[in-house]
């Protein structure tokens, strides 16, 4: 009688999951879909090649010329800068939405702590250090707020963003200051062998990065947190301060964004911090990091701006009204998370 | 059997709980456990749910602290803070849903929180972490591919992942010997894996000790040393596995404290005549074949079976959140549309889910609003909801089904686990609703708040509702039930009926049950 019960008992378990063969785990598609979904860019770089010929055709092919190309190189920059500290708090699980209100105030300091035309202060190369600190102290609050406070990231950075670009308008009085020769100038407008120098900060800060996520110990803690936060932990994960940290270093990856802003344009002002959320998120999104948190890297989030501002050049070139152009951002974005999102994981959205 | 063992290595005691008393408001989960798990050794450990055993587990690794009662680990006292202490001293547990992070891969899963091992100048090296992970995996038989991330793997790779990952702590702890506590293992493994798994258990039985938790008394018969039996908070007995019989293990486990008060059986009433609820056909791949039953009005139908009978998915098809593959549902000669919850509810079906926090409650909202929730239509006045009708019908409800809560307007948040199954119930009562799924309707609540239940559960079949209903344990199926319905592998084995006072008993049930 036993004998036939554990045979009966023992069916009623093979009907769900599949069978179990030591030494193979699964099969090879799913290898690919992994190196795709976990750090593969393979679809995005299909993604850029395909808007650019698609911009190549219908440029006549002058969408490829190096001037275009580096203009594109040149463009995407900052939004890349940008786009490369926010994902890390995208791939925790969270957002930030301070990223205007950050590089509002950062430009804003900049602007008086620098060689300027309204007082006398010039603090050289010291302005790096300070608006990097400006904006990790930024971030740290956002962090505190958000782990301390345990306010959803979404509303404690969005309420950071406002204050933030208040305090700047305060503390500019709303005026424009106009710099006077920065020293960073150079590097901001120049070029290595027809690169432009703030490529190349993009491109080093995006291998920093990646490799800090591949190699350290606290990349890891990144996606084990954005994977399950309560796991990671009981693991003896210290979500509080991976969080802040990496709040902190969103920051100033904002700040220093800020600051090749003001040194571009000249001059600093509140309003220089407008428009950026908007390109970065859609950066993010489009690279392939999943805004449910735990995939996707410094690499998605750069490549990214690439074919957000790949896209933008060639609307540009193209003629596009202005108006439209907004418009197919838009319509990009939402394609965008439609297709990296698993929606399945989320049961109700909200 | 593999129940072989020298008595040599029994000798050296490894983990000791003495007199271990554990309490929640209004429920004594654990009372004077005693548990001894000596080296080389697998402890099988069997109960009903409700028996203790989750608890017991729980003090085991620190996640709950005893009242009374000591604990020592190879002869030293101690008292655990949390789960990682316990792995520090060499006792683990791999949990039924998992604790591994689903993004990441299986080797980063392994070494989660441990990386300091393979950092050189503050990177870690991906091919030190190979190594170690490929040793690590080699006594659980997995091989291949470790950057598959853990969502894309299947329960028994997570589960032999978990276990190397157990074994590999203990062994950077340095304890020899560890304990690793599996509980219900084999329920998401298939018949192959579960032999998979049993011989590696075997296997790493020469190097740890291991508790096995298990409802298949088959498995824990045919592999462990020694079976200790819990019942109500209690050490029933313990015995050897080579003079284990699995008929006297169930009586164990049962009891025969069965109590016709305790479930109100005079209270049971002779079902009406009419058909109220009419199966046919009914089936769902790979879920049960087609069955075929009534329910009449009054009547409470009692679905009993093992995980994989079937008895869940079968319900869920009833109440319209799946959709079977053939087959009707008739409620009154009303046949339904079936695969719509909508059209269930608007029919008359309603259903008591098995975790009322997330599916039966709003638990944001007041006692009012959820008990009103489905009648709103009624208590409308010029097209608006009224608030003082509104008032009106949850006051009645709450002093019907004896609510206990402050007032109306309380969050159901705030209530007790008996009082926010009451007000599930009260919600369904007021909608006048025709019958009644209930998935297991006294889980987690305590022992006063359970007879309450009982007696709304009497209240409703009086008042001519028909039930389906499973348990939490079988004792409380057969005290409740008018018939039982026995599934086994998606299929109808058996229907015994069971009037007041003349029940059959448990172990006759469990005989057709597995």
């Amino acid at each position: 009688m036993e004998k036939e019960s554990a045979s009966t008992m023992q069916k009623s378990v093979t009907l769900k999951s599949p069978e179990y063969v030591p030494g193979r785990l699964a099969p090879s598609f799913k290898k690919a879909h992994q190196w795709i979904r976990r750090s593969g860019v393979s679809g995005q770089l299909l993604c850029l090649i395909l808007v650019m010929a698609f911009f190549a055709i219908g440029t006549g092919g002058k969408y490829l010329s190096w001037a275009n190309l580096q203009v594109i190189l040149n463009l995407a920059a900052i939004p890349a800068i940008i786009a490369i500290g926010l994902h890390q708090v995208v791939v925790l699980g969270g957002i930030d939405l301070s990223v205007e209100g950050v590089v509002a105030l950062c430009v804003v300091v900049v602007g008086l702590l620098a060689h300027n035309q309204f007082n006398s202060n010039n603090v050289g190369l010291w302005i790096i250090p300070i608006t990097l600190l400006m904006g990790g102290i930024a971030g740290t609050i956002n962090g505190l707020l958000n782990t301390k406070l345990r306010i959803p990231s979404f509303i404690s950075t969005l309420g950071m963003s406002w204050v933030l670009w208040g305090l700047a308008v305060f503390v500019s009085k709303g005026q424009t200051i106009p710099l006077i020769d920065n020293p960073l100038s150079g590097i901001v407008n120049g070029s290595l062998f027809g690169i432009p120098d703030l490529t190349i900060v993009a491109l080093v800060l995006l291998i920093v990065i990646q490799v800090v996520q591949d190699r350290t110990r606290f990349g890891r803690y990144l996606y084990a947190i954005g994977g399950d936060e309560l796991l990671s932990a009981q693991a003896g994960v210290k979500v509080d301060r991976t969080k802040i940290l990496v709040f902190a270093i969103a920051g100033m990856f904002y700040g220093l964004a800020a600051l090749f802003l003001a040194v571009r344009l000249s001059s600093a002002q509140a309003i220089t911090g407008n428009n950026l959320l908007f390109p970065a998120i859609t950066a993010i999104a489009v690279g392939g990091v999943a805004l449910t948190g735990g995939i996707g890297g410094a690499k998605n989030a750069a490549l990214g701006a690439l074919i957000v501002t790949a896209l933008n050049d060639g609307l540009i070139l193209m003629d596009v009204n202005p108006y439209a152009q907004e418009a197919v951002n838009g319509v990009v974005l939402v394609i965008a998370v439609a297709l990296t999102i698993d929606r399945k994981k989320l049961g109700f959205i909200k | 059997m593999h129940a072989t063992q020298s008595d040599s290595a029994k000798t050296e005691l490894v983990l000791e709980l003495n007199r271990i008393t554990k309490s929640y408001p209004g429920v004594v989960a654990l009372d004077g456990v005693n548990l001894a798990v000596y080296r080389n050794e697998m402890v099988g450990l069997v109960g009903e749910n409700g028996a203790g055993k989750s608890t017991l587990m729980k003090i085991l690794i620190g996640v709950v602290q005893p009242d009374q009662g000591a604990y020592r680990i190879r002869g030293e006292p101690v008292r655990l803070k949390d789960p990682g202490h316990a792995i520090r001293l060499g006792v683990g547990m791999v949990f039924q849903e998992g604790s591994l992070i689903p993004n990441l891969s299986i080797m980063e899963n392994l070494f989660l929180c441990h990386e300091t091992e393979f950092e050189k100048f503050g990177l870690l090296s991906k091919r030190a972490m190979r190594d170690a992970a490929e040793a690590a995996l080699a006594p659980v038989k997995v091989f291949g591919d470790l950057d598959l991330s853990i969502a894309e793997t299947t329960p028994a790779v997570r589960q032999m992942v978990e276990i190397a990952r157990l074994l590999w702590l203990s062994r950077l702890y340095r304890q020899k010997n560890p304990v690793l506590i599996l509980d219900e293992p084999t329920t998401v493994l298939t018949e192959h894996e579960r032999e998979t798994l049993f011989s590696i258990l075997h296997e790493i039985r020469n190097q740890a000790s291991i508790i096995l938790i298990s409802h298949r008394l088959q498995e824990i018969v045919e592999n462990s040393d020694r079976i200790v039996v819990l019942k109500d908070g209690k050490n029933v007995t313990e015995f050897s596995a080579q003079n284990a019989r699995i008929p006297e293990i169930e009586n164990l486990m049962v009891g025969h404290t069965f109590s016709a008060d305790r479930y109100r059986e005079a209270e049971q009433i002779e079902p009406r005549a009419e058909v109220l609820l009419n199966v046919q056909n009914l089936s769902k791949r790979p879920g049960f074949e087609p069955i075929s039953f009534t329910v009449r009005a009054g009547e409470i139908l009692s679905l009993v079976g093992l995980v994989g009978s079937g008895k869940e998915q079968l319900c869920r098809c009833i109440t319209g959140l799946e959709k079977p593959d053939t087959g009707s549902v008739t409620i009154d000669q009303k046949r339904l549309a079936t695969g719509s919850p909508s059209e269930a509810v608007r029919s008359g079906i309603g259903q008591i889910p098995i975790d009322r926090r997330s599916d039966g409650l709003a638990l944001g909202m007041t006692v009012a609003e959820n008990v009103n929730l489905l009648v709103l239509d009624r208590l409308k006045t010029a097209g608006l909801v009224n608030p003082i009708q509104e008032k009106k019908n949850a006051l009645q409800w709450i002093k019907e089904c004896r609510i206990k809560t402050p007032s109306s307007s309380t969050l159901c948040a705030n209530l007790s686990g008996g009082n926010q199954q009451k007000t599930v119930i009260a919600k369904w009562l007021t909608s006048q609703v025709r019958f009644l799924v209930l998935d297991h309707p006294t889980r987690g609540v305590d022992v006063g708040a359970k007879e309450e239940i009982y007696r709304l559960i009497r209240q409703l079949a009086t008042d001519g509702i028909g039930m389906i209903i499973m348990c939490d344990t079988l004792e409380e199926d057969i005290g409740l039930c008018s018939r039982m319905l026995i599934m086994k592998d998606g299929r109808l084995v058996r229907e015994i009926s069971c009037p007041p006072l003349q029940k059959p008993g448990p172990s006759e049930i469990i005989g057709s049950m597995v």
